[in-house]
């Protein structure tokens, strides 16, 4: 095992279950109360391609996978030959003997196997479960739990196959990697699953999206979710209607977000800066995957950041903050749409495929979510726009006897159309007045997450690369101070300013190294060195160790 | 209330689009007879000449972009049913730039009424040809002419889904209040075509000697088809009217979203029960 944790990797063609094969042993490991990070890693494509899922567990928290697993199974050929590096010392790589030839590991039969039974290759899967349960010590009953919950289509095949494919690994698997029991069953849930129940939390009514990888999946929980928290969720015909749909939503109260990734927030920018000037509270979930353009669909990266920072014409308040942790976004997301009403303007819970669609084990205390709830307009005759000295204007939803205009030219207090020049600078200044009031509330707030440690370096990561660097700290038993901005417009400063002239590294997922970009014109940061990764893939904590260690002093 | 603003009105003397708001307001004053209160009439409308429309009647709403009006309309209606939703759009905001909404909205039956300023033309940017204007046209993007065919506004509209098509003209105020309250009545996607000559391009001789009334309201979608394909664009009525579940009840049946939101205490009981183990 690597260090105290122990990886379970499973490869194969997408269709063959090695997702669900991923989940399951998630599942296995929390069962035991142990805490769990799942990665999946998937091509865009329905059937086919190569396919994996790393699974590391350990009995403290843990923040990223392993790409050196200690239970490699592989479904095929090219499976084989992708991981053939991924086994850790002392693991075990356990292959489809019908699709390799002799190879270092244990082969297995795994095809004419399971061509015994009618759902044959779609019951690899529960051939890794098999391996897997060998691994750890699990005797036959515990693993046939586990099959009858988690196969439940065709279970006596399903059985039966385990039991065979549980009884050829036994001389080279069994109990080879038994796993200590701890504390607490936990809950696995995924980023994106997190900033679902965030939203709810906060009090979400309305969820607008038009697919797109990896957002998709908040869109498919939500509907899912749809009756059971009398919410509205739509899918309409492009990005740019579900901003509007947004805005049109907002105006009537209802706390709203959408969700994409770049290419579909690219579309959105006109509505956000409709948001801007309307003062509309619309949360948008902007998930990052590698670009330009379409990019690499199913993959990661954070080159989306200065887009982020900078999208919509005009000046307007931008809100943006990232969440690093599967649990921090769940509490982020609840606060960013209660920043949304507070400060009626548009904003963007930025993350990253690695955050929206891994999975780890959690300990979330609902009672602890904001909930969202704008200023309201109380008595009176009602101005939307009313120049207040903190630039928040009450609001006032329809039906009312009061008249609500919301526009998009330049307007006067009541929204009416203005190009008068003293008006158009008032409003300007109204507006900007909520960057001050903004500034002034976060002062207040857990608005950077700082570990203060004995070496004398300074690390700063933002959203999920900040998870693999205080893996491969641990793993490495390095201890500098670590910075997570989880507010990167405004960006903190007012909690940035010592570290300025310190010795600061920065860990990021952008060739052009946008976080340190903005750290060093925003905050004056002092950075010695970019440790940069941009092809696609999440740090791995042992790779990431070594590259921290080099630019270690 | 009044139904004016203190807005400086800046439409051109003689514009379609006065007979279009005295229409509205005529319209609006008509359902409150009929028992719709006011305060739940909500409109929107996109950029151009016909949104000026906005800041000239005292009513709530989104003064929003160029074509996504009908989109900030939909966004109203799916958030809170119990609102009447008017979205005001010209030729070229809702069948150029807002051309995907406009479709979309009527595919899905959404119920809210959208009112098409039909001038023919790109009136407040100068002058250019718009989706609905005939060949021909040399305006400053089309100086020796523009070429492409225009749409047929009521063809479109009836094959795309919308349940109610009608084309209306800003020249006879009686049969454009008719044709609103009808439309707003209508439990489903509204279309009104409403001819509106714009003064420096057009005058209202070039229309009032060639409208006609659909002699009787056809009876089936396809004979409404065909209707809408032989009359000439100056043919003025209901070209089509059906019954069909409107979007928001099948989304989810007799829910407001808005109203009836679910308090946080029971969302967090909702959430412990996923969190669980």
């Amino acid at each position: 095992m690597t260090n105290d944790v122990f990886t379970f990797l499973v490869g194969g063609k997408a269709g063959e279950g090695v997702k669900k094969a991923g989940s399951v042993a998630a599942h296995i490991f929390s069962s035991l109360g142990r805490h769990v990070f799942q990665m999946d890693d998937y091509m865009s494509l329905i059937r086919g391609g190569h396919n994996f899922s790393v699974v590391s567990t350990s009995t403290r928290w843990l923040s990223s996978h392993y790409m050196k697993a200690d239970l490699v199974v592989n479904f095929d050929k090219r499976s084989c030959e992708t991981h053939m590096n991924n086994i850790a010392d002392n693991g075990i790589m356990v292959y489809n003997s019908d699709e390799m030839g002799n190879i270092e590991g244990i082969g297995i039969p795994l095809s004419s196997e399971a061509d015994k039974y009618p759902m044959k290759s779609l019951m690899y899967g529960v051939g890794a479960v098999a391996v897997l349960s060998s691994t750890i010590g699990f005797n036959k009953e515990q693993m046939n739990n586990i099959i009858k919950k988690q196969y439940p289509r065709g279970i006596e095949d399903n059985i039966k196959f385990a039991g065979s494919i549980y009884d050829m690994v036994k001389v080279g698997c069994e109990n080879k990697f038994p796993l200590e029991h701890e504390d607490k069953e936990r809950k696995i849930i995924t980023g994106n699953e997190s900033i679902c129940l965030g939203a709810l939390a906060g009090g979400l009514n309305v969820y607008y999206a038009y697919p797109m990888t990896p957002a998709s999946t908040i869109l498919h929980f939500l509907a899912k979710q749809a009756e059971n928290f009398g919410l509205a969720v739509v899918h309409p015909e492009s990005e740019i209607a579900v901003i509007n749909l947004a805005i049109g939503s907002s105006f009537t109260g209802a706390k709203t977000m959408v969700g994409t990734s770049g290419g579909g927030f690219a579309l959105m920018t006109e509505g956000y800066s409709l948001a801007g000037i309307t003062e509309a509270p619309v949360l948008i979930v902007l998930s990052q995957r590698p670009g330009p353009a379409t990019g690499v669909p199913t993959y990661t990266e954070q080159a989306d950041l200065s887009f982020a920072l900078t999208a919509g014409h005009g000046d307007f308040l931008r809100i943006v903050a990232s969440p690093a942790t599967v649990e921090e976004a769940f509490y982020l997301t609840a606060e960013m749409l209660d920043l949304m009403w507070k400060f009626q303007t548009p904003g963007i819970l930025l993350t990253e495929k690695h955050l929206s669609e891994s999975a780890m084990t959690v300990d979330i205390d609902p009672t602890r979510a904001k909930w969202a709830e704008p200023i309201f307009h109380k008595i009176g005759e009602y101005n939307r726009y009313l120049d207040t000295n903190d630039g928040i204007s009450p609001m006032l939803f329809p039906p009312s006897s009061e008249v609500i205009k919301w526009n998009s030219y330049e307007h006067d207090e009541y929204g009416i159309t203005t190009e008068d020049a003293s008006m158009i600078a008032k409003m300007h200044e109204k507006r900007y007045k909520k960057t001050e009031t903004l500034i002034n509330y976060l002062k207040n707030k857990e608005t950077v997450e700082i570990i203060y440690g004995e070496m004398p370096t300074n690390i700063f990561a933002y959203g999920s690369t900040y998870m693999s660097v205080l893996e491969a700290l641990r793993y490495a038993k390095l201890n500098p101070t670590t910075i997570q901005p989880k507010y990167l417009s405004p960006l903190p400063v007012w909690e940035l300013e010592d570290f300025k002239d310190q010795d600061n590294i920065v860990v990021e997922q952008s060739i052009s190294g946008q976080f340190t970009k903005l750290l060093t014109e925003k905050a004056g940061i002092n950075v010695r060195t970019t440790i940069k990764r941009y092809d696609g893939r999440p740090f791995d904590p042992i790779e990431l160790s070594h590259q921290i260690k080099e630019v270690l002093n | 209330m009044t139904f004016e603003t203190n807005a400086e009105i800046t439409w051109c003397p003689g514009c379609g689009n006065y007979g279009i708001r005295t229409a509205f307001q005529n319209a609006v004053l008509e359902l409150e007879k009929k028992g719709v209160k006011r305060e739940n009439i909500v409109i929107s409308s996109g950029i151009g000449c016909h949104a000026k429309l906005f800041d000239y009647v005292n009513l709530s709403g989104i003064y929003g972009l160029h074509g996504r009006n009908s989109s900030n309309a939909e966004g109203i209606k799916i958030a809170n049913p119990e609102l009447k939703v008017v979205t005001f759009s010209g030729d070229g905001n809702g069948l150029g730039e807002g051309l995907a909404h406009t479709i979309y909205a009527a595919k899905r039956n959404q119920d809210i009424t959208l009112v098409l300023h039909n001038n023919n033309v790109y009136a407040l940017t100068t002058g250019q040809f718009s989706s609905l204007t005939p060949p021909g046209w040399r305006g400053p993007s089309t100086p020796r002419g523009s070429f492409e065919i225009p749409f047929n506004a009521m063809s479109l509209m009836i094959e795309v889904g919308a349940t109610f098509v009608a084309r209306s003209y800003a020249g006879d105020i009686k049969h454009l209040t008719e044709t609103l309250i009808n439309a707003i009545e209508h439990e489903g996607f509204s279309f009104i075509e409403v001819l509106q000559p714009a003064m420096p391009y057009h005058k209202w001789e070039e229309y009032k000697d060639k409208i006609e009334f659909l002699s009787e309201e056809p009876k089936s979608k396809e004979k409404a088809l065909e209707i809408a394909h032989k009359a000439h664009r100056f043919t003025i009525g209901i070209f089509h009217q059906e019954i069909r579940e409107v979007y928001h009840k099948s989304l989810y049946g007799e829910l407001n979203p808005v109203k009836s939101s679910i308090s946080r205490k029971i969302r967090l009981e909702k959430i412990n029960e996923i969190l669980k183990y």
